[in-house]
């Protein structure tokens, strides 16, 4: 167990130097810098420029450069946005509320949803609500998030607006107050669009996974044990089933937790909240480097702790699975 | 019974309950109504691509002076026009073309690709398979979003830049999907016979590992399909991939983003495309992953 924790760990940290190396570059490779784009249309004067270079060790080798940069990091430093000089540490924080509310939601619709409908479908195979789910989550796999975005603000927020339609427009503002830190305090309708978003397509994926995934454990020698000594259906399908199936469905959620920053880039640009994802993607444009690469690095150090969860845990979900043994599937 | 009699006998049994594979494949696949009906309109819309910029010719680029945006069914515009006057069919027929092109592109390239790399790894294991992997992993870890930038501004908004940026993200897909096929192919017994047999290592690759080990990416090049479209529009949409006035389909979704409250058709004339043309893509992708599924074979 120790020695597996700490080969992960090393691995998932040299995935994330690599990672943040091969973006260092990139920031670099780029024509002009973020000093060049701080004056807006006119640009600054070049003595200016240089004093703003030099503030910001700008001017100093990339190797030094480089090296500050992650001996900052290791002291949870994550250094001063070139743009406005604010502490990205600060940045971090408030983006980070809105971007953390924005993936629970989305997360209780993707795990809810995908559970509930998984189930259902496997349970009632062939039926129509089996037929309707398959079809619906091939079909919002080929949905950009965007797209849906802007689609649910379409049929949810302008037409029922232009048709007065009360109860089906969603048109609200994100909540400013919440209570406990994820309850909005406010309309509930405003987080009800980005939620479903950010959710919908990894929910689709899951929940098909999941139906298939359970249909094979339910064609199992000991699925028909259980139901021959007499165990209730309701019991056979939850203890037996949905447990045994819920493996691949861990590792495949797990997977899909990676994929969140690019669908919260696009939900926050297409419904305009301010998170880390549209904050990094405006950083970006201006080559304001300290803050794509501090912020980026926690969402990488995120990223490989949960993966890291999800290994854990299948050792939980399934005891013959010791820690750190790979699955034989 | 003679020899020639069982051998008629036995020859009749085989064609009469025995259909080969592909012949198998082709008939399951064609029972799936909903994929059916996905490549019906996948091949409309490859007839659109093809044949459209020639039905409706005239300018689709430049602002039209003083023009007004139109709904659509307004005369001389079917779909109606754009905040710039311009004639969103000429241009949704174009942004197909470009869609369909760059995906053909960007798939034949990480295909290849993934599988070359996919197949070292599985195949060779080792240092190889422990390099392939972290590269995949820490891929996977950089935000594309940062890639795009950095692409378009070193190298500016061309075609083959926006197909290089893509093809940076989609191989590694297919290389993990391969990787695995072949790790599962590897072990298998015809293999151990193949190379007691004393045959070379080209050999066992080329006849033995790498048909074995397709059909999981026959399906995984319509989502590749799927998914360079889909990654086109949402880089063209953040400003990252083509920028005006190229009429592909991200762009024109992001120019709509002005007007969509008071016009709609602005926004869903593009995104109506583009949702038709990966659903239909998607579609077909799903009915051949049911259909070449051995452990289906010959099930209703």
């Amino acid at each position: 167990m120790g020695s597996f924790l700490l080969k992960r760990l090393g691995l998932a940290l040299l995935t994330a130097w690599a990672a943040l190396t091969v973006m260092f570059l990139l920031l670099v490779a780029m024509p002009g810098d973020a000093v060049t784009n701080k004056g807006g249309e006119k640009a600054l004067n070049s003595a200016t420029q240089k004093n703003i270079r030099a503030k910001y060790g700008l001017d100093r080798p990339l190797i030094v450069q480089y090296g500050k940069f992650f001996g900052n990091l290791a002291h949870g430093d994550l250094g001063y946005s070139i743009k406005n000089d604010r502490s990205v540490n600060t940045d971090l924080k408030e983006t980070a509320k809105t971007s953390l509310r924005l993936l629970f939601w989305g997360g209780i619709v993707q795990i809810g949803g995908s559970l509930f409908l998984g189930f259902l479908s496997a349970a009632k195979k062939g039926s129509i609500i089996d037929r309707v789910t398959t079809i619906a989550s091939v079909a919002a796999q080929a949905i950009p998030i965007f797209v849906g975005g802007l689609l649910a603000q379409v049929f949810f927020g302008v037409f029922p607006t232009q048709h007065k339609i009360g109860w089906l427009s969603f048109n609200r503002f994100w909540p400013n107050k919440w209570h406990l830190g994820v309850i909005p305090a406010e309309s509930w309708k405003g987080i009800v669009l980005p939620a479903i978003v950010v959710g919908l397509v990894q929910m689709a994926f899951l929940a098909r996974l999941l139906r298939s995934s359970m249909l094979e454990v339910l064609r199992a020698d000991y699925l028909r044990t259980a139901q021959a000594k007499g165990l209730s259906r309701r019991r056979v399908l939850v203890h037996h089933a949905l447990r045994n199936a819920l493996i691949p469905y861990v590792t495949a959620a797990g997977l899909a937790l990676l994929e969140i920053f690019g669908i919260a880039v696009q939900t926050e640009t297409v419904f305009g909240l301010y998170g880390i994802g549209s904050k990094v993607a405006e950083a970006a444009l201006i080559q304001d480097t300290p803050v794509v690469l501090g912020l980026a690095s926690v969402v990488i150090v995120a990223a490989t702790t949960m993966s890291l969860l999800v290994d854990l845990s299948y050792s939980w979900l399934d005891p013959r699975i010791r820690v750190g043994e790979k699955l034989a599937t | 019974m003679s020899d020639a009699v069982l051998a008629a006998r036995a020859d009749h049994l085989v064609e009469a309950d025995a259909i080969s594979y592909w012949q198998d494949v082709r008939k399951r696949f064609f029972r799936n109504r909903v994929s059916v009906i996905g490549l019906l309109i996948l091949a409309f819309l490859l007839f659109v691509a093809v044949f459209g910029p020639i039905l409706f010719k005239g300018p689709y680029k430049a602002a039209v002076n003083g023009a007004e945006l139109q709904r659509p069914f307004s005369k001389g515009h079917l779909l109606g026009t754009d905040d710039l006057g311009r004639d969103m069919l000429r241009r949704v027929v174009r942004g197909l073309g470009i869609s369909l092109r760059l995906a053909a592109a960007v798939t034949l390239i990480s295909t290849v690709l993934g599988m070359f790399l996919g197949g070292l790894a599985g195949y060779f294991g080792g240092w190889i398979d422990a390099l392939v992997t972290r590269v995949v992993d820490a891929i996977y870890a950089i935000p594309y979003v940062l890639v795009g930038i950095a692409f378009i501004t070193i190298f500016g908004s061309h075609f083959w830049v926006v197909m290089l940026t893509l093809i940076s993200t989609a191989w590694i897909g297919t290389a993990r999907l391969f990787r695995a096929a072949v790790l599962q192919v590897r072990s298998q017994d015809y293999i151990e016979a193949a190379r007691s047999t004393g045959a070379k290592t080209k050999r066992i690759l080329l006849s033995h590992v790498l048909p074995n080990a397709l059909p999981p990416i026959i399906v995984s090049v319509a989502f590749t399909i799927a998914g360079a479209i889909l990654a086109e529009s949402i880089y063209s949409f953040l400003g990252i991939g083509f920028i005006e006035p190229t009429p592909a389909i991200g762009v024109m979704i992001r120019s709509a983003r002005q007007q969509f409250q008071d016009y709609p058709h602005v926004l869903l004339v593009p995104a109506g495309a583009l949702v038709l043309l990966t659903l239909s893509i998607v579609f077909v992708g799903d009915g051949l992953r049911d259909a070449l599924d051995p452990k289906l074979r010959g099930a209703t």
